[in-house]
């Protein structure tokens, strides 16, 4: 009689036996290289280029489409290959380069546990945007802190979020100097883990801020109440600039 | 075409569709098993004349395996995707569903529970390769193994049995 784990191993055999990797992949991934290239080589060639004047047909943000020769091939990119397979999803919004990732949005971080840089990586959706901070500054690592900070309406859910947690008797009010925050372990989706140990910071009445550690970055630290110090370090180092 | 092209294109040629599928089981979503793959291959080609002289597949799944579980914590702190809980009950599924049915207890478990899986018993890595995937324990791997089997076996209606699937054994 098969094992669970062999059954479990026949059905994702069957699953993914449709599966094929694309045949132009290698060309793909030549390409996407070569573009980056291409895409650097532009910025820097525009970043020290005065330009004179806009070509006719080109939309700035906030214009309006109006009637009139469009730009010719020659004059736009160059046509995409036809075995370019359809686009991904786009990523949302992001802050672009923050440098050292210390201020972002309307806040600045004046505080991080050593060793941690930014992990180029941001979403910034306006009245919700976040940032997170790692070792190595890989975007495609893991966290290791992660600020989401809240603006205006949306720190409504902030409300809410504490109010359901102090019901349910999780969590504890904290200060941090001057300032009320909500001390609590989360669980975000992560795996059976002990939790993201989080503190929500009240910055003013339209802005709050969520701090959480990735418990895999939990790890590094001593116990509960060395992790609960270093948020409230962070929380402290926390202004806002808006 | 010079030497490292050669070699990078034989070595995808050669494993992408294995790796695709590795990328399918960890993620739950093709379009997204592709774009993991793709990306994937890109930081290998990068770095491949450091990368060509070792063995360049497990960089490559650990690139993968890591990259998924990023991603799906990251859309869980988003809230974009609500994170699905398995079903609490058990029931007993049909064999034509039981695909259907393993794959969303396999996209519902929470992302690093799920690549254990995968890596444990797709790819048959030892729990000692799976922690260096993962980049923890061997006792986390062993745990988180135990707990995405016992969700499992639940989704598809498997009870367990008692000192006949040692490291499936349902703890607590």
């Amino acid at each position: 009689m098969p094992t669970f784990e062999d059954e479990i191993r026949r059905i994702m055999a069957d699953e993914t036996a449709r599966l094929r990797a694309a045949p132009d992949l290698v060309e793909r991934i030549m390409r996407s290289r070569t573009k980056r290239r291409r895409a650097r080589f532009a910025a820097l060639a525009a970043s020290v280029t005065v330009v004179a004047a806009a070509p006719i047909g080109y939309l700035t943000v906030g214009s309006v489409a109006t009637p009139g020769p469009q730009p010719t091939a020659s004059a736009t990119l160059e046509p995409p290959a036809i075995d370019d397979t359809p686009p991904i999803p786009s990523d949302p919004p992001s802050f672009g380069d923050l440098g050292d990732g210390r201020a972002f949005g309307r806040v600045e971080v004046g505080y991080l546990p050593k060793r941690l840089k930014w992990s180029n990586w941001s979403v910034n959706f306006g009245d919700r945007y976040t940032t997170s901070y790692n070792f190595d500054g890989d975007k495609n690592g893991f966290y290791c802190v992660a600020i989401y900070m809240y603006e205006d309406d949306a720190v409504q859910e902030i409300d809410d979020r504490i109010r359901r947690y102090r019901d349910d008797g999780e969590g504890e009010e904290v200060t941090v100097g001057d300032r009320s925050g909500y001390l609590v372990v989360q669980f975000v989706g992560e795996d059976g883990m002990k939790g993201t140990p989080t503190l929500f910071l009240r910055m003013g009445d339209k802005q709050w801020a969520e701090i959480m550690f990735s418990p895999v970055y939990v790890k590094e630290f001593s116990g509960r109440q060395a992790v609960e110090a270093e948020l409230k370090k962070i929380a402290e180092g926390l202004t806002s600039t808006g | 075409m010079s030497d490292a092209e050669h070699d990078f294109g034989a070595f995808v040629a050669a494993r992408a569709t294995s790796l695709l599928r590795v990328a399918y089981l960890a993620c739950g979503d093709e379009t997204e098993a592709e774009d993991l793959l793709q990306t994937a291959l890109e930081r290998t080609y990068k770095n491949w004349d450091r990368v060509r002289h070792d063995s360049p597949e497990p960089y490559v799944r650990r690139v993968i395996v890591n990259a998924a579980i990023s991603r799906a914590r990251r859309r869980a702190i988003l809230r974009i995707i609500p994170m699905h809980r398995p079903p609490e009950t058990a029931a007993r599924a049909a064999d034509a569903d039981l695909r259907h049915v393993l794959m969303q207890a396999l996209r519902a478990l929470p992302p690093r529970q799920r690549a254990a899986v995968v890596l444990r018993y797709w790819e048959d890595l030892s729990e000692t390769q799976t922690a260096e995937v993962l980049g923890c324990t061997v006792g986390t791997v062993k745990s988180q193994t135990s707990k995405a089997l016992a969700k499992l076996r639940s989704a598809l209606g498997r009870e367990p049995v008692e000192g006949v699937i040692g490291n499936a054994h349902v703890r607590g």
